[in-house]
């Protein structure tokens, strides 16, 4: 089995990927071909081998985890159409992007795996698995992939995925010399029939059909890309206009419940609490509200705990920028956490961590790591999910990217993960 | 004064990528626009000391034509630096409000480990010679592990120090965080369909100079043709068509984002009414 995705879609994930808070997954659309090749060898004649061939085309992310499948796995048929629509029948195979984990599919993923394949009926469905790993300085990062059809065998689950693109460029095949010939023959044959190849200015015909044919295929491109242009600002617009709404729906509730606890305390003076951190401006507020929040049970944060957006909190640090207060900018050199298993908020760390994002920053200790290895797959998104602020980056990062060649032996990968496929 | 940290906003981030995975046959490169923010702070104890951090922030790229074809070999000529320059300034400048400039370039490692090679870190620190600040980024992708049938794309960001003994350059390793971006600017998406006009440039160029050879007979001249039509046939399918497909997914997946946040926007709307 052989597979392919185009330089593009992958390009796409990626962008989408780092721009979730969060495991962020999708389905792959696409088909399924099949390659006959013939080979002759010293024992047959002709022997005929059967390559299947995945081609994804492209894919349909998932706006947010869980969206067609709840915590104990079980997949909504209903969620799913809802998603996929009319290209239900297009989809080949899912994927899931995910940071600081092992290359293998999670107990959930594999019984939604098992579900997706009967619903959608796709009987080879394949699961393309990314993760991502930094090193503990975060001035590399490494983006793995895998693409697993886990309805085979135990033993042959892993395909190689290859990204098809241009290749050689080929300038060395132009000539810059004829084969010496004298023949006078030779000479007379080729100018008089060859003259069909050209034109009268001497250029070769085929020349001028390609280059319109490249000059439409340009032409469309740009036009398909000033509509993309206009729809991306389209949604930012309204992206902006529903943050706004949450925003403000967040603010009215707190205005709501603090008239009630007010009130409260007013009709029973003994049951007065100490005053809470609502009291503060809401950026801060929000902001803390943020560092400190870490559910007991696995909620994923609803619109009520919007966290900052990066800009916002960038337009923060701008504001504030000579008066030298130590816990926004320190956020705004680390906006974005997400290489180190925290769910990406940019943190704002009032609680002084002093994370230093020079070149040479501390090591971490690696507690985070042990955890990793011996922990349910699925408390990985958990973790991915739920801030933690204190979590650090793990050590094993380091050993992992530094200085290792581009092709790893498996050893090293299992030294540091621990068990591999 | 060193650089803190680089943020790459994801969508130049994908610009970057698409670059990179164009071509696994010889390194692309190209330039980071951006700004640098220097950000005061205060470092905690009893004698006050403000650290100044460096951030350079990149907005988007500019793709670059290969100066030299040779594999291993990247250099963006003086001319390159300067026009790019220019449209950094002028174009993009007006569409953020903001002046830009060139602040980095980076290149792509296709099958070769990330780590810049001696004469990577050697060219990283001539351009340090004009800015201080100039971050080099690096893209290594194509590598596959055949063990693990595991394919890695990785990025790093360095800049250049002398090193201690002898005349010789070391690289610095710099953070760099993709800073989400939840929107295609404009400039990216420009530059991201640069990729094959400029690829049909390059031909066009090449074949020129092959074209203006008279010595050659028909035959010769035949092959030649076929070769350029052969060339950009292959980018055409290669990378024109697939950017096409990209854009055209793009476009249905904004459609159905813009439907479901309108209606998301109606909602929180009447709930934001009641209460």
């Amino acid at each position: 089995m052989a597979a392919s995705i185009s330089g593009y879609t992958f390009s796409s994930v990626c962008y989408h990927s780092a721009n979730s808070n969060s495991d962020h997954e999708g389905f792959l659309l696409g088909e399924v071909r099949h390659e006959e090749t013939v080979s002759i060898s010293d024992t047959q004649i002709s022997s005929s081998e059967l390559l299947q061939v995945v081609e994804v085309h492209n894919h349909e992310p998932c706006a947010q985890l869980f969206s067609f499948y709840d915590y104990a796995g079980q997949v909504n048929e209903e969620s799913l159409n809802r998603i996929l629509k009319d290209r239900r029948k297009n989809v080949i195979g899912w994927y899931r992007f995910r940071r600081n984990t092992q290359q293998q599919m999670s107990f959930r993923e594999q019984i939604i795996h098992k579900q997706l394949t009967q619903l959608l009926g796709v009987p080879d469905l394949v699961f393309l698995l990314f993760s991502f790993i930094s090193t503990a300085n975060n001035s590399t990062h490494a983006l793995e992939y895998v693409l697993f059809r886990p309805n085979r065998s135990r033993y042959n689950q892993r395909v190689t995925l290859s990204i098809p693109n241009l290749g050689n460029t080929s300038q060395q095949e132009y000539k810059v010399s004829s084969v010496p010939n004298t023949s006078l023959n030779y000479a007379k044959v080729i100018k008089e029939h060859g003259a069909e190849f050209f034109d009268k200015d001497g250029v070769m015909k085929d020349i001028r059909t390609i280059f319109q044919v490249y000059g439409a295929l340009q032409d469309k491109v740009q036009s398909v890309c000033g509509e993309v242009e206009q729809s991306e600002r389209v949604k930012e617009k309204v992206q902006e206009e529903v943050n706004k709404l949450k925003q403000q729906i967040v603010l009215r509730k707190r205005k709501t419940t603090d008239e009630e606890r007010r009130l409260q305390e007013a009709q029973n003076p003994e049951l007065r609490l100490t005053p809470e951190e609502n009291t503060e401006p809401p950026e801060t507020a929000l902001l803390s509200r943020v560092a400190f929040h870490t559910p007991s049970t696995p909620e994923r944060p609803g619109p009520s705990a919007n966290p900052p957006a990066y800009s916002d909190l960038l337009s923060l640090q701008n504001d504030s920028l000579l008066p030298f207060s130590s816990s926004p900018t320190s956020a705004a050199l680390l906006p974005r956490p997400q290489a180190v298993g925290s769910p990406g908020h940019p943190s704002p760390s009032p609680l002084g961590l002093g994370l230093s994002a020079g070149p040479n920053p501390a090591p971490s200790p690696g507690q985070e790591d042990d955890d990793e290895e011996e922990d349910d797959e699925d408390s990985s998104e958990y973790e991915n999910l739920v801030s933690e602020v204190g979590q650090l980056p793990p050590v094993s990062a380091i050993v992992l990217l530094q200085g290792r060649p581009a092709a790893l032996s498996p050893d090293g990968d299992a030294s540091v993960r621990g068990s591999q496929t | 004064m060193a650089v803190s940290a680089v943020h790459l906003e994801s969508d130049a981030f994908l610009v970057c990528m698409n670059h990179a995975l164009s071509t696994e046959k010889e390194e692309v490169m190209g330039l980071c626009i951006g700004e640098v923010n220097i950000l005061l702070s205060k470092s905690p104890g009893l004698f006050t000391q403000v650290d100044t951090n460096r951030i350079v922030h990149i907005h988007s790229v500019i793709i670059l034509r290969g100066s030299d074809k040779r594999k291993d070999r990247v250099e963006i000529s003086p001319e390159q630096l300067s026009s790019a320059a220019t449209e950094a300034d002028y174009r993009l400048a007006d569409m953020t409000g903001r002046p830009m400039r060139v602040v980095g370039w980076y290149h792509s490692h296709p099958h070769i480990t990330v780590w810049p090679s001696h004469v990577d870190v050697r060219t990283q620190a001539m351009y340090q010679m004009m800015d201080q600040g100039f971050v080099g980024l690096i893209f290594s992708c194509f590598i596959e592990d055949k063990n693990t049938k595991t394919g890695r794309v990785l990025y790093t960001c360095f800049q250049s120090v002398q090193a201690q003994k002898g005349s010789e350059y070391e690289r610095i390793e710099i953070p760099i965080h993709v800073v989400p971006h939840e929107a295609i600017g404009k400039v990216c998406l420009e530059s991201a369909v640069e990729l094959p006009r400029i690829l049909c440039q390059e031909e066009q160029d090449t074949y020129r100079k092959i074209h203006s050879l008279t010595h050659l007979d028909p035959i010769t001249k035949i092959h030649n043709g076929s070769v350029f039509t052969k060339n950009l046939c292959s980018q055409m399918s290669a990378v024109s068509g697939s950017l096409l497909q990209w854009l055209e997914d793009c476009l249905e997946q904004n459609r159905k984002s813009i439907i479901e946040l309108q209606l998301e926007k109606e909602r929180l709307t009447q709930e934001l009414a009641t209460m």
